[in-house]
């Protein structure tokens, strides 16, 4: 697969310069990494605009394809805290990749927001019957689509820092 | 200490220049901490500044302060936790309503540090121990709560002639007025979002007709653009707020939140207090404490910082509510105006479906009413009839067809077209249609039945026409014989059992224009497997892209659908709708079948 890295990963010391293994099941991922996975350049390019303003600590990768996703995570040293997932991907489409991700117990931790321009009932009830644990629309106006970026993050990254006061957890 | 006596800043056209480069800076910042570094450079780089501090409060209480010596690379920034390092009131800048004086955008005060005073706590004690034995403070709010000061501590007390207290005056208002400048961005930025979410919204609105999914996308929308959850709920007959949807950022968290609407009495009784208002409703801090969402509910595994409910209020009258549920931080709730605004358009959007609904409703009732429930049962011939509506549209159209049991046994069939559609192509096609059963039923002949309708239909005073055809059959022998009447109808085709198609060439002028018409009857023989076939225009008239009309094909149609046990009017109905690019008439079908003799099949 194709990954665009806008930032480096974190360089890797000492033993790490081994194989990486797999991820142990039920690893916490890390909160400041997202990882976008959308084939529009212009959609790609918005959002990192827009994560770049409101939340500049963030690490972010970006990758145009869905195929392999969920076995290249597998493999990884650390997982991305959130994926934001596009939906209408030519070849594997966000559906597949979605049943892919949540097909293994070992990435269950890792949140994945649904952002896509439809707001259809039936697509909704769909990528939640998946595992999806945000959907949210991709609005056209960038003012609003960084609002809501930023809504959907700010939420995620509290859940996956551990803060909040409330006795349920939502992960 | 490092500092050189006489630095450069101390040129009058130095600090010019320092100046110049903070008003560029107040340009581009998005916050006024970001101009620090600048503000810090220039004060530092003056005659006999040995330290500076910054601080920022909200209200009394301390966010953070920064200390920079001469010297110094980086400014040390303390943030206390909220609230532990509080002011005297005295030092909070002066509200509205105070001295002329007192509301100077910024204000300037002078202190010995050698005296302990409480009113410069925690600069005081940060300049001293950085070698400071006086100090000037320019303190200036920076809109609501909040304010900052900035100080400088000096080594000599600053006499009359001294420049120094006339540019941290100046510096402080570069600071008031960058700031004023962030606010606006922010404001304008702020309005911005909230002006392209209702537009996005009003086009949800637009994108489908039934109310329960426009609601749906509608919160859909507006999570987490506006907050965490939405929750809307409509007025059900007896005055019950009914949940339709929820939404929740978190999709674990969407069954509690339905749950909650469905019957959490809290949220229940605040629903009803809200839709008595004419504005919407904010419930934050210990008001929700009791609540579903307040911090000992078992809730959303969230602490829930407030609850909008604005009313959804249409052309004066309540539909509903929409409630919205925030965790974010009070600051970055957006205005409440913005979710009143939704709520106007939604209810405006969910009056025009609901009246698009009952009017739909009303079409399909009236049009059910104007063709029969069922087809009569008659042991000489098979029935079959199939309708087909040419759009979605709200008009009912003026086709009818129906087939009666004659008092004397024979079977009486008909189908007509009143021309256009709507309520009065309706209220005419049903006295139409039930003139002619009763007609028919008391066994007045075709001809006859027709003429009598016409002057019916004349003495409407209408500027509409209508097309009937009437048959009659009466068994004879192994088959029948039939007695037809035409009003201006498109003529009936008649498959015989070996495949042959003809038209009944029965023919007169059109029903409600000309009194006293007379119809001339025609007799044919139907013989057993043979079969007639009654259409309205909207089957011969169906149109390819290329302009061909259906008719051109209607008898191999015929010939085709008629032959074999299947739903012979059903069939040229689907094979017309096939056919069809052009042409949005409506199309009745009616067919009888001939019991019994061998029917040639043409597949």
């Amino acid at each position: 697969m194709t990954h665009l890295p806008r930032t480096p990963r974190t360089p890797q010391t000492g033993e790490a310069a081994e194989a990486p293994e797999p991820a142990a099941p039920g690893r916490r991922p890390a909160p400041d990494r997202i990882l976008v996975v959308e084939d529009s350049p212009e959609d790609a390019e918005a959002i990192e605009r827009a994560l770049r303003r409101t939340h500049p600590d963030l690490v972010l990768e970006f990758t145009a394809r869905g195929q392999g996703l969920a076995a290249d995570l597998l493999s990884r040293e650390e997982l991305p805290g959130l994926i934001l997932l596009d939906l209408n991907m030519p070849g594997t489409d966000g559906h597949t990749v979605l049943e892919q991700i949540r097909s293994h117990p070992e990435l269950g931790a890792v949140t994945v927001v649904v952002f896509t321009s439809s707001t259809a009932p039936a697509e909704v009830d769909a990528c939640f019957a998946a595992g999806a644990d945000s959907y949210v629309y991709k609005p056209v106006n960038f003012a609003l689509f960084q609002t809501v970026l930023k809504g959907a993050v700010d939420y995620w990254r509290q859940a996956g820092s551990g803060a909040g006061s409330g006795a349920a957890s939502v992960k | 200490m490092g500092r050189v006596e006489g630095g450069a800043g101390a040129d009058p056209e130095s600090w010019a220049a320092g100046l110049h480069r903070m008003w560029q800076a107040a340009q581009d910042a998005e916050d006024i901490t970001d101009m620090a570094r600048h503000v810090y450079a220039l004060m530092l780089a003056e005659r006999d500044v040995v330290a500076v501090t910054g601080s920022r409060w909200e209200g009394r209480s301390l966010r953070y302060v920064r200390r920079l010596t001469a010297g110094d690379g980086s400014a040390a920034t303390t943030t206390p936790p909220a609230g532990s390092v509080r002011t005297v009131p005295a030092r909070l800048p002066a509200q509205d309503g105070a001295e002329a004086g007192d509301r100077a955008p910024v204000r300037l005060f002078a202190y010995d540090l050698a005296a302990d005073d409480a009113a410069f706590a925690p600069e005081a004690a940060l300049l001293a121990e950085a070698g400071a034995r006086w100090a000037l403070e320019a303190r200036f709010a920076l809109g609501g709560d909040d304010w900052a000061a900035f100080s400088l501590g000096v080594s000599r007390r600053q006499d009359a002639g001294s420049a120094l207290p006339g540019r941290l005056l100046q510096l402080g208002e570069v600071l008031v007025a960058g700031n004023r400048r962030v606010l606006e961005h922010r404001a304008a930025e702020r309005r911005r979002v909230e002006e392209a979410f209702l537009a996005e919204a009003s086009l949800q609105m637009d994108a489908s007709l039934d109310e329960r999914e426009t609601l749906e996308r509608i919160a859909r929308l507006a999570v987490p653009a506006v907050a965490e959850a939405c929750v809307v709920h409509l007025c059900r007959p007896g005055g019950r707020l009914s949940p339709v949807a929820s939404v929740h950022v978190a999709a674990a968290v969407q069954p509690w939140l339905r749950g909650v609407a469905a019957d959490d009495p809290w949220l229940g009784e605040a629903l009803r207090a809200a839709a008595r208002r004419p504005e919407g409703t904010l419930i934050t801090g210990e008001a929700l404490g009791a609540s579903a969402f307040g911090p000992r509910s078992e809730g959303p595994g969230r602490e829930v910082r407030a609850v909008t409910i604005s009313p959804l209020r249409a052309r004066g009258k309540l539909l509903g509510t929409l409630t919205f549920v925030y965790h974010r931080p009070e600051r970055d709730i957006v205005d409440l105006r913005v979710q009143d605004d939704l709520a106007r358009r939604a209810a405006l959007a969910i009056d025009t479906t609901s009246a698009y609904e009952q009017r739909r409703r009303n079409a399909e009732q009236l049009q059910r009413h104007l063709l029969p429930g069922k087809l009569p049962d008659w042991p000489g011939a098979e029935l079959t009839a199939a309708y087909e509506v040419a759009d979605d549209s709200l008009e009912v159209g003026g086709d009818f067809y129906d087939a009666v049991v004659r008092r004397d046994g024979g079977l009486a069939l008909f189908v007509g077209d009143v021309c256009g559609r709507g309520a009065e192509a309706a209220a005419l096609a049903g006295l139409a249609r039930h003139t002619l059963r009763v007609l028919l039923e008391d066994k007045v002949p075709p001809g006859e039945a027709l003429r009598r309708l016409n002057s019916v239909l004349t003495g409407q005073q209408t500027a509409r026409f209508v097309t009937a055809f009437v048959a009659v059959l009466t068994p004879d022998g192994d088959g029948h014989t039939v007695e037809a009447a035409s009003a201006g109808h498109p003529r009936p085709l008649l498959r015989r059992a070996d495949g042959r198609v003809e038209e009944v060439r029965a023919s007169g002028l059109l029903l409600g224009i000309v009194p006293e018409t007379l119809y001339e009857p025609r007799t044919a023989v139907l013989e057993p497997g043979d079969a007639l076939v009654m259409f309205t225009d909207g089957l011969s008239e169906a149109r390819s892209a290329d302009g061909t009309m259906f008719e051109s094909l209607l008898p191999e149609a015929v010939r085709e659908c008629c032959a074999g046990d299947g739903d012979a009017a059903a069939g040229l109905i689907a094979r017309a709708a096939a056919f069809r690019a052009l042409g949005d008439d409506d199309t009745a079908v009616l067919v009888a079948r001939v019991a019994g003799g061998i029917v040639e099949e043409t597949q």
